[in-house]
């Protein structure tokens, strides 16, 4: 018994030391991940000014940004998709499991860069469309959600994930 | 030229550190004589001293405007008062590590001091306090060169701190959280001086309780502290945000709560001696780990300094080695400690040992969400945040574990277990009161929110025991410890109040013309624009906003403001704050529409000043065991 205690009391440290080590060490691998395109869930939700939203909402080329004013993520892509929404891209939000009053005081003080946020408190229909946590973007065309890219979305992730797909669909049109 | 001599100082202080370890290292296999421990600590006392001498000076050149030290022009101006020129010494990561390394000495040269010369562990604790200082300050001179110059051209004026960090509550803050995170090295020290030592029948315990009790009221106020400034000046209206920063200050405290604990059981009947020897080593262990995750940038904060992965890897390096010397000889030494009494199920060391067990799971619950993120992004390169609904889903049942445990432990006796029927008798009562109390608050407010009545629960189970105890003890007058009554109240308090500001506070925005009025709802009948102000003052623009409210038939004037700072172009808001008994109206300016309109947000806080009471009481407890005990 004593030995398997030991063997934690040395072992375990060691562990997390070698993975935080490797963490720092490794620079950000990108994954241009590929996509299966998949249609949009159907689903019928308010947004954060309580307009009905279905998905014929989107019409262009749009990113949907899975967000919450609990997840500091959020935080640190938020200067990011300020940009972003200068563009000619729309950008929309998926409220994701927060309350109406902080998610629309986390917009004010910070600044809303989306055109509405889809306000989903018990994430169905973030349920639906498989996201594990905020944040999350997902990139949506011709009613077809053609891209994805898991946690902050920025620069690097942007030009080496996203763009290329857009182009790709610019082309085909 | 001044900054050059502190430098100086710095550098000579490794040195003579390096001395020590070197001498005693060679010494150390050699007949022991006690020359030689009198010269280490001498020169131990002289390192020491050059340090302080080291940042007394930069003190001096913060406080007279020396801009061509290249941190002091980045994080100072000559238009601040005095106080934030040197409080702004800390206001980023060289000056703050600078400070930290400094209040590592203060400790450490007071313990070992404080323990006589033929004390059998002195010379190995006097050793590892002195490997960590030298480990920190090589950091600090490597990586982190606070006096580093600009030449050949000074600066002429400074770029001035952050206005947000222009506080006193924040002034004082780091150097509290630091005061305690860095008080735990002494027990860190001192038990793998211990451990290596290798007389078991030595009782430790005494040498370091009243250490470990002031360094956890430095952590605890330091982190009332923390949350204080964040209520107030970052007008979010909230007091404790699951930020990664904030989670890996709750480690260390948690595992200090469990160390002090365990403590008493392991000096009261010598079981949970193994418990106590890891914790010990446990509370800096998560302090490195803190500043680990803090000065490397590894995780994305609202708080984190700026990103260097050479800091990291120096910390990780560093923190990893003096972590493993002690671990690897706690891991040898395991079948020596072993206690051959058992613990008797229903007896006070039985509800200490339920007490460690269910601190450690809160400790790992709150690694892994701090890990998470980076676990996952060490997989499939992604990244995540893990917020309040995780927390919160753990800390509930864990909450209600621990509070029902702790009521049974109130009338437990030590090494003697309880019988069945004496201990229902004794719970019934703060059951009974307990579920009244829950009733009742949910037949006024109306309101059900699972987790915080979890936490109500809880919190009365604590608040109700101890009261009940208090109560019976001034009949029958029997002895009990006020200063455990007194803190453990303050835990109650706690859950209570953190689970009824949950449930009863709110928000509303509003948007407003000057001169106009508006119905909020039944208790808030009016909230009037009186009046807005725009005016200059030294260093900022401020825009005043005069607002009346009328809350249940009491006219509240607040004042919230809006600055814009010049020198970075800042803005920040001023809340403006009324506090009543039992909650606060919380007011802050937003942005001016386009249509002229103010925005407001206005949030009524409930028990948000309980929470501040309640830490202040958990330290008033703590505070008053160490002067009975008399120790020091």
């Amino acid at each position: 018994m004593n030995r398997i205690y030991s063997l934690l009391l040395i072992g375990l440290p060691v562990l997390i030391f070698i993975f935080f080590g490797k963490v720092l060490l490794t620079e950000e691998s990108e994954l241009a991940s590929y996509y299966e395109p998949k249609p949009i869930p159907q689903f019928q939700l308010l947004d954060l000014q309580d307009q009905q939203i279905s998905p014929s909402a989107f019409n262009n080329i749009s990113l949907l940004n899975v967000w919450a004013s609990w997840c500091i993520t959020c935080l640190v892509e938020h200067p990011f998709l300020t940009q972003l929404s200068k563009n000619d891209i729309d950008l929309i939000g998926l409220n994701y499991k927060d309350s109406k009053v902080s998610a629309q005081q986390w917009l004010q003080k910070r600044g809303n860069p989306y055109q509405f946020s889809i306000y989903d408190p018990r994430g169905d229909l973030a349920f639906e469309l498989g996201v594990t946590g905020a944040p999350e973007t997902f990139l949506i065309a011709n009613q077809q959600i053609i891209g994805h890219v898991q946690g902050e979305l920025n620069q690097e992730k942007w030009e080496s994930i996203f763009l290329p797909l857009i182009r790709r669909m610019q082309n085909k049109n | 030229m001044i900054v050059e001599i502190a430098h100086f100082l710095s550098v000579t202080s490794a040195i003579v550190l390096s001395l020590i370890l070197i001498f005693n290292l060679f010494f150390y296999f050699a007949d022991s004589h006690t020359n030689q421990i009198i010269l280490s600590n001498k020169l131990f006392n002289q390192a020491c001293l050059l340090i302080f001498i080291s940042f007394g000076l930069y003190v001096y050149l913060a406080a007279i405007d020396d801009f061509s030290i290249s941190y002091i022009a980045n994080h100072s101006n000559s238009q601040l008062p005095i106080f934030y020129k040197i409080t702004s010494i800390w206001s980023a990561h060289e000056g703050s590590m600078f400070l930290w390394i400094v209040f590592l000495t203060i400790w450490s040269v007071l313990f070992v001091n404080y323990l006589a010369l033929e004390h059998p562990l002195k010379r190995g604790t006097m050793l590892m306090l002195t490997l960590i200082i030298l480990g920190f300050l090589l950091f600090l001179l490597i990586t982190s060169n606070p006096f580093e110059r600009i030449l050949p051209f000074a600066a002429l004026e400074g770029a001035d701190i952050n206005p947000v960090l222009q506080d006193p509550a924040l002034a004082i803050h780091p150097p509290m959280l630091y005061l305690g995170y860095v008080g735990f090295v002494i027990s860190f020290s001192f038990i793998t001086a211990y451990l290596f030592h290798g007389d078991f029948n030595y009782s430790w315990e005494k040498d370091i309780k009243s250490w470990s009790l002031i360094a956890w009221i430095f952590l605890t106020i330091g982190i009332t502290l923390g949350s204080w400034w964040a209520y107030y000046e970052l007008g979010w209206g909230g007091y404790w945000f699951w930020d990664p920063v904030e989670n890996v200050a709750l480690m260390p405290w948690l595992a200090a709560t469990a160390f002090m604990h365990s403590l008493f059981a392991s000096s009261k009947s010598s079981v949970l001696k193994t418990w106590t020897l890891f914790l010990g080593i446990m509370i800096f262990t998560l302090s490195l780990f803190g500043a680990f995750i803090v000065r490397s940038g590894i995780i994305d904060s609202v708080h984190s300094f700026a990103n260097d992965p050479q800091r990291g890897i120096y910390l990780l390096g560093f923190s990893g080695f003096i972590t493993l010397i002690s671990l690897a000889i706690l891991a040898y030494r395991l079948p020596q400690l072993q206690s051959s009494k058992l613990i008797v199920a229903g007896s006070k060391e039985s509800f200490l040992s339920m007490n460690n067990i269910l601190m450690l799971t809160a400790i790992f619950s709150i690694f892994l969400g701090v890990t998470y993120p980076l676990i996952l992004e060490s997989l499939n390169g992604n990244k995540v945040s893990i917020g309040p609904p995780y927390y919160n889903t753990i800390f509930s049942p864990l909450i209600l574990i621990t509070s029902i445990f702790m009521m049974g432990s109130i009338d437990a006796l030590w090494q003697r277990g309880m019988q069945l029927r004496k201990l229902c008798i004794a719970v019934a009562p703060t059951l009974l009161l307990s579920i009244l109390g829950v009733y009742a608050i949910w037949h006024f407010t109306k309101i059900f929110s699972l987790i915080a009545y979890v936490g109500i629960f809880s919190g009365l189970l604590i608040i109700m025991s101890y009261a009940l105890k208090l109560f019976s003890s001034l009949y029958t007058k029997a002895y009990f410890n006020k200063g455990s009554l007194l803190a453990h109240i303050g835990l109650g308090l706690l859950f209570f109040s953190v689970s009824m500001n949950s449930i009863l506070s709110y928000q509303k925005n509003i948007s407003l013309f000057v001169g106009e009025e508006q119905f909020v709802n039944a208790s808030l009948s009016k909230f009037q624009f009186l009046d807005l102000k725009k005016t200059k003052a030294s260093n900022h623009d401020v825009v005043a906003a005069k607002i009346l409210v009328l809350h249940d038939n009491q006219s509240i004037y607040l004042n919230p403001e809006k600055r814009k700072y010049f020198a970075r172009g800042q803005i920040t808001s001023e809340t403006a704050i009324h506090t009543s008994f039992l909650r606060d109206t919380y007011l802050t300016i937003g942005d001016q529409l386009d249509n002229g309109s103010w925005t407001f947000s206005l949030q009524i806080n409930y028990f948000v000043k309980w929470i501040w009471f309640s830490s202040t009481l958990m330290v008033a407890g703590i505070a008053m065991t160490i002067f009975k005990k008399k120790i020091l």
